[in-house]
Formats: structure tokens, sequence, C-alpha cells
């Protein structure tokens, strides 16, 4: 019967299917135990660097001039409002998928970061370092009388989308060159938005919405190494030092256990001293700088730049594994189910061929009689 | 004797030392510093070197590839670039690194100066190496 051998064929290639999600599985796993035993050695290092990062920036509180990656919210705000720098993201995704909803979560976070245009924050996410959404609502409030012109600096002029965008008649570009982001979003603040991505999902997702892409990282996501954390640091830093950034965020997946991989937004650059003294007065001690501030910090904030995107890059490496690992494993589980179902189908149809037969011999036999 | 905690941390090592200890000796850009227990708040930059450590009337050593230094009263934080204690070292491959960065560093002086050879990494690999070897007591010269 022709029924029967497609479902048996059915089944091979499920069967099939089910060996490849497997190795797929096992091979995720094998990997997994390597990133997450190299964040797990990360971890240190970062933790001890942040408080670091914490006692200082307390006492460097009111001497923001003394280097150019640090700000009060006051300087920070003015900047991005009336300055002509750029907007710099950096999203660290995957390069393959069959990782579940390991890259979209990552793009919607990033979409939200980017286009975030002041409504309410609906990720449980909030973080003491999440400064980026806390930097835009405080542009809000003085945000009474933007200037023309600038106005993509001032964030958030994307979330009245149609109503405010200039439609300054005839000079409207023929919309057949209109990328997709600049079709929905206002084109003056897709402009002012420059992206480095990690991953060929990040690439490519992005590349298909008309953002600017200045560098991308393929072929690194899965093993990070120092190397590119430094190279991507430094190609901020000296984008940053030139004027022609002003605000640097970092969204990537912050690994908490093996089922909960959390997308996360981080503000790398300017480091803004007011979010530190906040949190602990107490310690406002001096410190002495060999050989002197200036030197100390100009060359100590870039490598905490550089460490932070590396434990970044870590953390996403161990949250795409774990998303790989545990949708290969479903996959297994559900053609296991499948094939079950299929070779329940299968004897059916066969048994009822068989029914069918023998009705027909005894039919037979008995129009014999 | 008054003790101060040392912990050294390096990015792909974790936690390399943390022990209560009496006295650091480290040379930082700006020279040689000599840590105490309850020494003023410093920050600063650390090159690659042999770090001693006093402690439990010893000297231990330890091979700093560079980084940096945070100092308060209570405690002292090294983020090391890297970092190995003796038992960690492989004696060989640091003999070639010197070895290589030697060699690359009498080129340099040789040619005249449009070279591809980038001389401060050779002279970092050159400190780095030779740290190591300085820890383990295979330094011949």
């Amino acid at each position: 019967m022709a029924n029967l051998q497609n479902i048996r064929r059915r089944i091979k290639s499920v069967k099939n299917i089910q060996k490849i999600t497997n190795a797929m599985d096992m091979i995720a796993r094998s990997r997994f135990n390597a990133a997450r035993d190299a964040l797990l050695n990360n971890l240190p290092y970062v933790d001890k660097t942040r408080d670091i990062i914490r006692r200082l920036m307390t006492q460097m509180h009111g001497q923001e001039d003394k280097s150019p990656f640090i700000m009060t919210r006051k300087q920070m705000i003015e900047e991005e409002q009336h300055g002509n720098g750029k907007f710099l993201f950096l999203v660290i995704a995957s390069d393959k998928g069959l990782a579940g909803a390991y890259s979209s979560n990552v793009f919607k976070e990033a979409h939200d970061t980017i286009e975030y245009d002041g409504s309410p924050d609906d990720s449980k996410d909030a973080t003491e370092e999440n400064f980026h959404k806390k930097n835009f609502d405080a542009i809000k409030d003085v945000r009474e009388a933007p200037k023309t012109g600038q106005m993509r600096a001032a964030r958030g002029h994307v979330s009245a989308t149609g109503a405010s965008r200039p439609k300054t008649g005839g000079s409207a570009p023929s919309t057949a060159n209109l990328s997709v982001a600049k079709e929905y979003h206002d084109a003056d603040y897709v402009d002012g938005i420059e992206l480095i991505t990690v991953g060929r999902k990040a690439t490519s997702h992005f590349q298909q919405r008309g953002y600017n892409i200045i560098k991308h990282y393929h072929g690194i996501s899965e093993r990070p190494s120092y190397q590119y954390a430094k190279e991507i640091a430094d190609l901020i830093v000296e984008r940053f030092m030139s004027g022609e950034i002003t605000d640097v965020t970092m969204i990537y997946t912050r690994f908490v256990s093996a089922i909960s991989c959390v997308p996360d937004d981080v503000t790398l650059l300017p480091i803004t001293t007011d979010d530190y003294v906040a949190e602990n007065i107490a310690t406002k001690e001096e410190y002495i700088y060999e050989p002197d501030a200036v030197s100390v910090l100009n060359d100590f904030l870039p490598r905490r730049l550089a460490t932070r995107i590396y434990g970044a890059m870590l953390h996403a490496a161990a949250s795409e594994l774990s998303s790989r690992m545990n949708a290969m494993s479903n996959a297994t589980d559900n053609a296991q189910e499948l094939v079950g179902k299929l070779n329940l189908y299968y004897n059916k149809v066969r048994q009822a061929g068989i029914t069918n037969e023998i009705n027909e011999i005894v039919g037979g036999a008995n129009a014999l009689e | 004797m008054a003790t101060i905690r040392l912990d050294i941390v390096s990015p792909d090592k974790g936690e390399i030392f943390s022990k209560d200890i009496n006295m650091l000796i480290v040379r930082s850009t700006a020279g040689e510093l000599g840590i105490l227990p309850r020494h003023a708040n410093l920050l600063t930059e650390l090159l690659p070197h042999a770090m001693k450590i006093k402690m439990d009337g010893g000297e231990n050593l330890v091979a700093l590839g560079g980084g940096f230094m945070e100092v308060t009263p209570e405690k002292i934080t090294v983020l090391a670039d890297s970092a190995e204690l003796p038992e960690d070292i492989d004696v060989e491959r640091a003999q070639r690194a010197k070895q290589r960065a030697e060699e690359r560093i009498a080129q340099y002086k040789q040619t005249t100066k449009e070279t591809l050879i980038d001389i401060d990494r050779a002279n970092r690999a050159l400190a780095r190496a030779k740290a190591r070897l300085l820890v383990k007591n295979a330094l011949m010269n």
C-alpha cells in the first residue's frame, strides 16, 4: 500500500532529524561547559574592576574634567543635546541560528533600547548599571525647546514617528531608496546611530533594517577572545575621543543559569559619576595616582571598557550555547514523540489493510458457497 | 605583624592569589613601590615584572604580565593581564618566548626606522618572559 510506504519514509526522515538534533545538543553541551568555565573564571576580575570603578567614580565626582571618559549627567545631557556626536550601539548576538529565541530576544532588547521613547520599561532587567534609559528620561525633562537640525541628538525624537517627521515638501528622497528603518522611524534619528555587531545574525538583522553598521565581527560568538574585545574597545575609544560618538551602549545576553538568559543593555561610555555617588556616599577618600590622575585614568578606563566587552562576550557565548542546548534537546524530544505517533499510525494503517484483506477473502469464500 | 589582604585576579584565570600578606613590592610605570598594611589609597599601572610578596616570614614571587593595582588601607587588588604562580610556569615556553623577543629586538636595532616590528610589543614580551624565568629561578643573564 502506497500510504504505508509514505509513513515509513516519514518515520525514517524524522529519525534522521532526531539524530542530527541529538548530535547538535551534545556538541552544544560540551562547548557550553567550556564557555561556562571561561565565564566563571572571568567573573572575579570583572567584579573587582567594578568595585574599583565604584570607589574611583565616587572620588572623581566633581573632577570630571580630569578625563574625557567621565562626565556628570548634566554634562552628558548637554553633550547629547547640542553636540554633533552619534550614538553607538554594540550588539552581541550569535553567528548561527538553531538556538531557540536567543537572537530574536537580543534584537528585541536592542530595538527597545535604540528606539527607546520614554515608555515604561517592561523588561525586568534594570540593573544598577543600566543608565541608558535613565539618561533618556533625564534628557526628556530638559528637552523643552529642541533646536532644529540637532533634533536627532535628542533621543526619543523617534517616538513621535510620522507626526514629527520633518516633511519638507519636494526634498523627500524617493521612497525606493528609503530603508526599512528610515521608513518606520525618523530618518534623522537613524542617521545619528552607528552599530557594531558581533555575530552574523546580528549583522544581517540590522543591515536589512537599514542601520549603519560600522564594523562587524563574525565567527567569534561561541568562543570569544580578549583580542577582539580589545579591538572593539580601541575602535570605540578612538571614535569617542575624536567626538564622533557621544554615547556607547552595549546590548548582550546576561547568563544567569543554564535555563535563564536575560537580554541586557549597559551604558559603556561616558561614565556618569552621579550614578556612583548616589550608591555610597560614605567612601569619599582621596586617591594617590602614580604617576598622575590623568594618565592613570586614561589608561585604566579604556582597559575597563575592553574587559567589560570581553565579559559580555563570555556571557553571550554561554547564553547562546545554553539556548542551543535547550532548543536542541527540545527538538530531540519532539522528534521522539512524533516518531511514536507515526509508528502508532503506521500500525493502524497496516492493521486496517490486513483486516480489509481478510474481509475480502471471507467475502469471496462466502460468495462461493 | 600587621597584614594586608592581597587579591590577584586575571580575566581568564579568575582569582590567582588571595591571602593576607605583610608587604608587596611591585614595579609601576612610575617606579618600584613597596606596599605595607594601612597604605593610603592608590591607583597605578603595573609593568610586566616579578612581584615580590612578603608573607609568613618568607618571600614569594609572582610573574605579572602587566596590569593595574588598586590599594586601600585594608586591601590590595591587582588586576593582572596575566599572572602566574611559580608552579604554573612553563620554563621552556618562557625561554622560547624570551629568545624570540630578543631576536626581534636585535632585528629592530639593525634595521632603520621603517620596519614592521612592533618594538613596544617585543619589549613587553621580553619583560614578561624574564619575569616568568625570574620567578622560576631560571634566568641566566
